[in-house]
């Protein structure tokens, strides 16, 4: 009698699992953001994948930039997850560290393809021995002057801290006379803590900032010159009022909302920032210039250290099909396909030797003054609890300083004193 | 055979509930006992350090203070609201009443999270429709910034979340409204009653247990409202909004200290379980009037 019940059971959850099975390999990529320009490039180019490489087809996931950690934090932890992915090169030590990325640096041709790219980006997708991906795309942060309100002052693009503060506060001003200030110097990302330490950490590392100690043991940006570079935003926040006050607010669409309709003059930007205004308000023109340096490092202005943010192409260390893994990422990462960069603006800059001494790339905008930022600019360090760091601990202390909640020395303390804490946890 | 037919036909209920009630409980339950680590891998049992950790913490009795004001404050103002229209949709004016209802009931409807969207955007510094009027009357400067202001942030959600629930208190009291027996209002008028004491005296007792029930749920689903904050402000300015429900997703999914973020869990349903409990006991004690 028993049977009458279990057979049918058995049965339905037999055709529960069954699945379509196929006689080639399935590669699962996902890909986190990118301009739906870039996301159509990506479809264009893993069909063209699948047509030379017959026996492989790919599936492709488009998801949110804002939650890869959570995403792939996870499904990594299942033992689930794609076979590549697109994600900060930072990640390299969070999920190299943790096994959860394959060292590209294994693969028999790794040392000829290491060969396309630029040294120095190629060096952010290390950590400790191993390479944990192939660049896809650098960024460096950069000012954005708005021309428009810079050239009714008769003001140029400023090169020093004190002309930056100058220049912010010669255009905050109320400009219908109603008394009420309503176009402002430089505009923050408050409302997001990771865009917040992205646009804010620039201003240490140009005075020379170090986060860490290069052996990843010790915080350091509560040496004196991240002091001073906290002090200034707060002073401009506080008494100049040359920061929007409603900055904690903001995200992107406020921001670009707020520069396309000239309430602010300045913002701590990268590449994709002219695509992004230009979608809004088409033909509106910017300076583009290094974020500026302290008054005593003029000297060092073209060659002080920004902050290099990039995305890389990594491989899951568990994917069943690492070599057919490795034949997409190259592919999506070739010289050829790197070329997209250059005749697409896409809000970032491409990564690959040919693509950037080529004749197109004498066309891209700005693409001189990314290049020689990137040649001198620095990732955040390379400790798995780095981009944690900066998000949960750096962003809201030096956001209570901006305020006036905390003095910037007191704010950086705390700061350090809670990421050493962590830092420690790790060991 | 009979005999366990009951039980076969109740085994897929049984699973349903067992994989996504019990199964995901009983692991916070470990987990919030467990240091968790996903980067490293393996989990060191702590006991109950988990939760002397989040006691100790002051952004755990910050969030709980701001999720109290949001639950209860906001609850209460939707209350009044709901109540007030449900007065006047009890009057009958003709058509005018299903068309005010229709429009009454729209916030309602709205998914949370287009309706947290909508918020951010009308109360905008710059380009938001309520520093539009307000400037235009003179009442604030125009820039005012009522989302990126720590001493405004938790009254704007609240004030949000107010405009979310008052359809559904409304739709509530209009139901208990045309209940109450229309001989009590002609008695009191054959007494003399002023339209004051009718409503103090007849209404308002009418809607006790109505009132009752929309406290206790208004203020259960407050508690556990994660969409309208984390849209509008992700908990902040400076952790100025923070609410435990969005503090679980920060401590689980931002920090990745799935131990902290379990506990806080455990802790949240336990104060949810506490207000169920109310929820019944008022239920149960309603008269059925």
């Amino acid at each position: 009698m028993r049977n009458r019940y279990l057979v049918p059971l058995i049965l339905s959850l037999s055709l529960f699992s069954c699945g379509k099975k196929s006689d080639g390999v399935e590669l699962q990529d996902w890909n986190f953001g990118g301009r739906p320009r870039l996301i159509e490039f990506l479809r264009q180019r893993v069909s063209s994948f699948e047509k030379t490489h017959p026996g492989i087809t790919v599936v492709q996931s488009d998801k949110s930039w804002n939650m890869i950690r959570e995403i792939l934090y996870a499904d990594f932890s299942a033992g689930a997850g794609p076979d590549i992915m697109n994600t900060h090169a930072n990640f390299a030590a969070e999920f190299g560290e943790a096994g959860y990325y394959y060292p590209v640096n294994k693969f028999p041709d790794f040392e000829e393809v290491k060969q396309w790219y630029l040294p120095h980006v190629l060096e952010s997708t290390r950590y400790k021995d191993n390479y944990y991906g192939l660049p896809s795309s650098a960024i460096a942060f950069v000012l954005v002057c708005n021309r428009e309100l810079f050239d009714r002052e008769g003001i140029a693009p400023p090169k020093t801290w004190s002309e930056f503060r100058e220049a912010a506060r010669r255009l905050t001003k109320d400009t219908e006379g109603d008394g009420v200030l309503d176009q402002f110097g430089l505009v923050l990302m408050g409302g997001d803590k990771g865009g917040f330490a992205y646009r804010l950490i620039p201003f240490f590392l140009k005075a020379g900032v170090d986060v860490m100690s290069d052996d990843l043991t010790t915080i350091r940006f509560n040496s004196p010159g991240g002091v001073a570079a906290l002090k200034l935003m707060a002073e401009m926040y506080q008494i100049d009022h040359s920061i929007t006050p409603g900055f904690l607010a903001y995200t992107h669409s406020e921001i670009n909302d707020l520069f396309c309709s000239n309430r602010v003059a300045m913002s701590i930007e990268g590449p994709w920032f002219r695509g992004m205004v230009d979608d809004k308000s088409p033909g509106k023109d910017m300076y583009v210039v290094p974020v500026p340096v302290p008054d005593d490092m003029l000297a060092d202005y073209d060659t002080a250290p920004t902050l290099q943010d990039m995305v890389m192409y990594s491989i899951n260390a568990r994917s069943k099909h690492l070599n057919e893994a490795w034949e997409l990422l190259k592919y999506l990462r070739n010289e050829e396909a790197d070329m997209f960069w250059i005749t697409e603006d896409l809000g970032a800059t491409a990564v690959t030797k040919s693509a950037l001494n080529s004749r197109a790339a004498q066309n891209v905008r700005d693409l001189p003054l990314y290049i020689n930022e990137l040649n001198h600019a620095r990732p955040w360090p390379p400790h798995p609890s780095m981009i944690a760091i900066a998000s949960n601990i750096f962003a809201p202390y030096c956001q209570k300083a901006i305020v006036g909640e905390l003095s910037p020395e007191a704010a950086l303390e705390h700061a350090a004193r809670e990421a050493q804490e962590v830092i420690d946890g790790y060991k | 055979m009979r005999k366990f037919t009951p039980y076969v036909l109740l085994f897929p209920a049984l699973l349903f509930t067992v994989f996504v009630l019990v199964y995901p409980l009983a692991q916070n339950l470990i987990n919030s006992m467990l240091n968790v680590s996903l980067i490293k891998g393996g989990n060191q049992w702590v006991g109950l350090h988990n939760y002397g950790r989040i006691f100790n913490d002051a952004l755990f009795w910050l969030a709980f203070r701001n999720t109290a004001i949001y639950a209860v404050a906001g609850t209460l103002l939707a209350l009044l609201v709901g109540l007030g229209l449900a007065l006047l949709l009890n009057v009958k004016v003709g058509r005018v009443n299903d068309i005010a209802a229709f429009l009454y009931t729209i916030p309602w409807v709205v998914s949370p999270v287009v309706a947290g969207f909508a918020w951010k955007w009308v109360l905008n510094d710059r380009f938001g429709i309520v520093n539009y009027w307000l400037t235009n009357a003179g009442i604030v400067k125009l820039g005012t910034s009522w989302l990126g202001d720590p001493h405004t942030a938790l009254l704007c959600v609240i004030v949000a979340r107010v405009w979310q629930f008052y359809p559904f208190a409304m739709v509530m009291f209009l139901a208990g409204l045309q209940t109450i027996p229309q001989e009590q209002y002609e008695a009191a008028a054959v007494d003399g009653a002023t339209t004051f004491r009718k409503f103090f005296n007849i209404t308002l007792p009418n809607l006790k247990s109505v009132s009752s029930v929309l406290l206790v749920l208004g203020v259960i689903w407050s508690f556990n409202d994660f969409n309208m904050v984390f849209v509008m402000t992700r908990g902040g300015p400076i952790n100025a909004s923070m609410v435990l429900p969005v503090l679980v997703r920060e401590l689980s999914f931002v920090h990745f200290d799935l131990g902290a973020g379990s506990a806080l869990s455990i802790v949240t349903f336990a104060l949810l379980v506490s207000l169920s409990y109310l929820y019944l006991k008022v239920i149960g004690g309603r008269d059925p009037a």
